[in-house]
């Protein structure tokens, strides 16, 4: 055998292998339908992180989720409160209880009919013991019973009780008059007990729900595709096909819609960076967000425990540089927690934080640090998918230099390394590991202060991290959180919000906004702060050539 | 990737290495580039700034950021503009070449110490030393590329920091780097050595009494020194890229230190609009991949006779 | 010829075996506590206990090892900390026609074009095209792949706009999706293929027999196919195997620039984030590929050589 016939051979083994492979990599030629298929890039992840209802965290796995699955009420394009499983809904005791009537001819996408016991299931699925790690103790805690539940001492939710097939009751532990928005969190959308224990490990790679789509294809590490529910009650989408790959980096998918590969992009992550290029497209949508990127501090070891210390900190910071020079003014400054829009804004918190260099020197020095000297050696984190927090960290760094004479490193991370560190944090702030000071980010669940007040900064709450702890702030929340009439609550929640801002519980930086391109041959699509909504229903969303 | 021939005759060339060095452009060119870059890279920063009255001279110290200069075009201020924090880019480029040239000089120190080192023993004792050190460099080998130096970079880097700042991390970077080069200079080395090994002279060296330490630094030392210069300098071409691939990954250099690779990952965003804040480092760091590269195959066939016939 | 085989085959086990232990160490030395990351922002001794268990980090080191030793010869990789309830097989199954797609695909244009290039440029000889084509062929090798891809997307959006026929930019699943990954993978390799091939055409050209057949006189373009392209391809064979391991290493740049879901995006983002199960399930993975490559390459070559083949 020569050498040049081996290659020879060689060559085109390889070649037919790659066309092998080509052959089986391509898909099918898609059916015809009455509307093209809808591609739409979720974005800063490699990997859906999960596609069952209770273990939704990641907003991408909402945003999957909320297209497969539903549950008894919904929010409409308006952001109001609509019905989905339930047809209507009573509620009674002062807001303690809710009787919702499920929808009669209410099915699976499989065709299945669905019945209050199947909301039941679950519910009590959703607060199993083995859910720990998911967001119905979060979310829906008020429910009577629930957590007996997930801490294994009872196995079915006192305060869910089945009616009969079309009426289901939910007892709470107190009024809440967010509870329904609660429940268009997915940790109570309806899933199907028999497509669950047909598959317990990987139901979800063919998941159906009462949602407008069902899954197709996922595709782990690569994509996943949506097919129409034929039997969604509000009829069958006309979408032929929603195509959804996973696309780490944000700046690439807006080349792969710049390059005609795309219709939506930027719903999950958006190249803040590259918005001045954009923004004259008539494709390119930009809306404020209830959304705010703020530094949080770990109050449980020194320099931070120093209420003096973060208030130096942020006093030394000029935001207006820093969001209309250095992020370009592609963001708002962000002077409050309850972002603008939201009941319970409160502009007059602006002032609590303003920009005073000599005050700033002062604090850091009657803490015991005149001029930074023997400050101790502290380090900013930041996760590195989001563009603008390299530059807002370097540029904060320069702050803190010129103004308080202090050195601080910054700790560029992983964002899901982050979020561990971050999560160490919370577990045990003290520890060596423990992060001094970070760069974060909260978005609304539903529309109510409650929920970027109580559930960021009350002592001992899941997402207060840095361990902020004030006993006038908590009381106040604990009130408000149980007041039943709005206008009554907002003024709690700003006096408690006055006290996080003067304490720096939070330093705010910027509120986000919403930055998405929708090819104009996309129709029946709005875009709230809250996200991407079909203006009536999915049944109407269409796709042009 | 270089294959390095063993001298076939150990004769004395007829003219020295250099005038073989420096008839051949392409090397003497990529010579004088590279040492234009190192005198710009350690003094260019400091008189670049000092051509400025003192009182604005740190707006050209890489560091400082002009809130003013924002992504700023070329100016009398700014030599190539300022980059999206309005830091100079003039200085920033210097420095992320001090950093390459830095990064590549520990590497290549390691390099050839480690390799240099253990190809000689392996070549020289043969038996279980061989086989040991042939075995650990075989399991390096095995490492597709940079895949060992990101999992070491990635797991230890805020360790590195924590312990030693901004250098403990360009340390960090450099040794995890020259685990992927110091096996190919081991394998090398040993080579050679075995080959040299049986050779008349140090047969005789060794009937006429010489230690074995004697026999590897008088005879064996000056016969790879060679080889070693050789594929050291074509290794810094590679460490270069590999250092900038790591920071592009963001496990290298940090901000606000500067790094090629760094500099060109802020930059490819926004490439459309200021599209010298890519081509600048992407240029400067391609050009000395070349200059390493030119000057390493004009050592090649300076040092070697066979190869010099072929050019 | 075997026993090269048998041997062969002895140290590649060897290898993969040093391979699962040093991936071990720097995973069970690297800071922080993978289950309590796992477990999130809820404090539960039951439930970390349950965990620790559940990946067998209760264990002394040592055990742990064996245990993950045990599971991978039964063909269990473990599961991932970041997808707690996705076996790492299920994770990697999906990265591996892909990656071997894009690696075949682009070791075969690199063959296809470099050999050609290197040929054509030996047989112009010290003329301006051969000047020419060796110029582009050492920037092709020399410019890393993080310089031409964001070139190569400005000029693509610029032929979209201008409504020309333009490429996809990232992603994956259809054909047209492979061709600009596969260029810029393949860009390294065509330049050093066809380097290689120039200077092995030329050191055929001078040897006897192909003089002797001119001097037969055999017509010129007989000479070349028959005896000075069959021995020019020898050497070919034998940096396949490189060649492909460079192809691996690039990969990881490539992949993750691209959006491409192949084991080298897999492996960096698993680094990036700590899940150790799967990047020592990748890290074993992608050193196998490279060992097998090498492997393969030996026996092609002694299959090939029939002076190797006597020995």
């Amino acid at each position: 055998m020569s050498g040049k016939k081996t290659l020879i051979q060689l060559i085109s083994l390889l070649a037919a292998l790659s066309l092998l492979l080509a052959a089986c990599g391509s898909p099918a030629a898609p059916a015809a339908e009455t509307s093209a298929p809808l591609r739409w890039s979720l974005e800063g992840i490699n990997e859906l992180p999960a596609l069952d209802p209770p273990l939704a965290g990641a907003s991408q796995s909402v945003g999957v989720i909320s297209l497969v699955f539903e549950g008894l009420v919904r929010l409409d394009g308006g952001l109001n409160i609509a019905p989905a499983g339930a047809e209507s809904w009573d509620v009674k005791d002062g807001g303690k209880t809710f009787i919702f009537h499920i929808r009669k001819d209410l099915k699976f996408a499989n065709g299945d009919p669905v019945t209050a016991e199947d909301f039941a299931y679950s519910l009590n699925r959703a607060f199993a013991p083995e859910y720990a790690n998911g967001n119905a103790g979060y979310y829906l805690s008020n429910i009577a019973g629930s957590m007996e539940v997930q801490q294994g001492s009872a196995q079915t939710i006192s305060g869910v009780k089945v009616i009969d097939a079309q009426t289901l009751e939910i007892d709470l532990l107190n009024p809440s008059v967010y509870f329904l928005y609660q429940l268009t969190f997915p940790a109570s959308f309806v899933v199907s007990k028999k497509a669950v224990e047909a598959n317990p490990t990987a139901w979800t790679d063919t998941a159906y729900g009462t949602g407008p789509f069902m899954v197709k294809e996922w595709k782990h590490n690569q994509s996943i595709t949506l097919v129409p529910n034929p039997n969604y009650w509000l009829g069958k989408p006309q979408i032929s096909e929603i195509d959804m790959p996973f696309i780490q980096d944000p700046a690439t998918a807006l080349k792969m819609y710049q390059t005609g590969e795309l219709d939506i992009m930027g719903t999950y992550n958006f190249p803040t960076d590259q918005i001045s290029a954009v923004s004259s497209d008539p494709a390119f949508h930009q809306f404020n967000q209830f959304f705010v990127a703020y530094i949080g501090f770990n109050n449980a070891r020194p320099p931070f425990d120093n209420v003096k210390v973060r208030q130096a900190f942020a006093k030394a910071v000029d935001k207006a540089t820093l969001i209309n020079k250095v992020l370009e003014a592609a963001v708002v400054e962000a002077d409050t927690i309850i972002p603008p829009g939201m009941p319970g804004y409160n502009a007059d918190s602006a002032k609590i934080q303003a920009f005073d260099a000599a005050g700033a020197k002062q604090l850091l020095a009657d803490a015991g640090y005149p001029d930074g000297k023997d400050f101790p050696k502290i380090a900013l984190s930041i996760n590195n998918q989001d563009p603008n927090f390299p530059k807002i960290a370097a540029a904060l760094q320069q702050m803190w230099k010129e103004t308080l004479g202090v050195e601080v490193e910054i700790n560029t991370e992983e964002l899901s390394k982050f979020n561990d560190d971050l999560t160490a944090t919370a577990n045990d702030p003290a520890a060596a590991g423990a992060l001094d000071f970070y760069i974060s980010v909260w978005g609304a669940d539903y529309p109510d202060p409650q929920n970027f007040v109580s559930q960021q900064l009350r002592t001992g709450v899941g997402n207060n991290n840095g361990h902020y702890s004030n006993a006038e702030f908590d009381a106040l929340v604990d009130k408000a959180d149980v007041e039943p009439n709005l206008p009554s609550r907002l003024p709690l929640y700003q006096q408690a919000e006055t006290i996080a801002l003067t304490e720096v519980g939070w330093l705010p930086l910027y509120y986000g906004k919403a930055n998405l391109l929708i090819n104009t041959k996309v129709k029946g699509l709005v875009v709230t702060p809250q996200g991407l909504f079909p203006e009536v229903d999915w049944t109407k969303v269409t796709v042009g050539k | 990737m270089a294959e390095i021939p063993t001298i076939a005759e150990q004769t004395a060339p007829a003219r020295p290495w250099w005038m073989y060095f420096l008839r051949n452009r392409a090397a003497t060119a990529g010579m004088v580039f590279i040492l234009v870059a190192l005198l710009l890279a350690l003094a260019g920063p400091t008189v670049y700034q000092r051509l400025l009255p003192a009182d604005q001279q740190r707006s050209r110290d890489g560091i400082f950021q002009d809130y003013e200069s924002i992504n700023a075009e070329a100016s009398p201020v700014h030599w190539l503009g300022a980059d999206y924090l309005g830091r100079d880019t003039l200085t920033r480029l210097l420095v992320a070449v001090r950093v390459s040239l830095l990064v590549a000089f520990v590497v290549e120190a390691i390099n050839i110490g480690l390799g240099g080192l253990l190809g000689l023993l392996a070549g020289y004792f043969g038996g279980w030393v061989d086989m040991l050190i042939s075995r650990l460099a075989d399991m390096l080998f095995a490492f597709p590329g940079l895949l060992l130096a990101i999992l070491i970079s990635a797991v230890f880097g805020s360790t590195a920091r924590e312990l030693y700042g901004g250098t403990g991390r360009l340390l960090l970077v450099a040794a995890a780097l020259s685990l992927v080069s110091w096996p190919l200079m081991a394998r090398l080395i040993r080579s050679e050595t075995l080959a040299l090994k049986s050779r008349d002279f140090m047969l005789a060296s060794r009937s006429l009494g010489a230690s074995d330490f004697q026999l590897i630094a008088r005879h064996l030392l000056p016969n790879v020194a060679w080889i070693i210069t050789v594929a050291a300098t074509l290794d810094v071409a590679s460490v270069i890229v590999n250092e900038a691939t790591l920071s592009l990954l963001g496990l290298g250099i940090e901000e606000p230190g500067a790094s090629l690779g760094l500099m060109i990952f802020r930059a490819a965003g926004k490439i459309e609009r200021y599209p010298l804040q890519v081509f600048i480092p992407a240029v400067m760091i391609t050009a000395l991949v070349l200059a390493f590269s030119f000057v390493g195959d004009g050592l090649r066939d300076a040092f070697d006779p066979r190869s010099r016939q072929s050019g | 010829m075997w026993r090269i085989i048998s041997q062969r085959l002895l140290s590649l086990i060897f290898v993969l075996f040093s391979v699962t232990f040093l991936t071990f160490i720097v995973s069970s030395l690297a800071p922080g506590d993978p289950v309590l990351n796992m477990m999130g922002g809820r404090q539960d001794p039951v439930r970390y206990q349950f965990l620790r268990h559940m990946y067998g980090l209760d264990l002394p080191w040592y055990q742990q090892y064996f245990n993950y030793l045990g599971n991978l010869l039964s063909g269990n990789l473990g599961y991932s900390f970041k997808y707690p309830e996705r076996p790492v097989w299920s994770l990697i199954a999906n990265g591996v026609p892909v990656s071997m797609q894009l690696g075949l695909t682009a070791l075969t244009v690199s063959v296809l074009l470099g050999v050609p290039a290197g040929v054509l440029s030996a047989l112009w000889q010290n003329t301006w095209r051969d000047t020419a084509t060796m110029t582009i062929m050492l920037a092709l090798y020399s410019v890393p792949s993080f310089v031409i891809i964001p070139v190569l997307w400005v000029v693509d959006l610029a032929l979209y706009r201008a409504g020309w026929p333009s490429l996809p930019v990232a992603g994956w699943g259809k054909p047209e999706q492979l061709i600009l990954p596969v260029l810029v993978l393949a860009a390294a390799n065509i330049g050093f293929i066809a380097r290689l091939m120039r200077s092995s055409m030329l050191e055929v050209m001078r040897q006897d027999f192909v003089r002797t057949a001119r001097a037969k006189g055999a017509p010129e373009s007989i000479v070349i196919r028959r005896h000075v392209l069959r021995n020019a391809l020898l050497p070919l064979l034998t940096v396949l195997g490189p060649a492909t391991a460079f192809l691996v290493t690039g990969a990881f740049v490539v992949e993750n620039l691209f959006a491409i879901p192949g084991v080298g995006y897999l492996a960096v983002q698993s680094i990036g984030q700590r899940d150790y199960p799967v990047i020592q399930a990748t890290t074993i993975l992608l050193a196998l590929a490279v060992v097998v490559m090498n492997l393969v390459t030996d026996i092609g070559y002694t299959l090939a050589d029939p002076r190797v083949r006597a020995d």
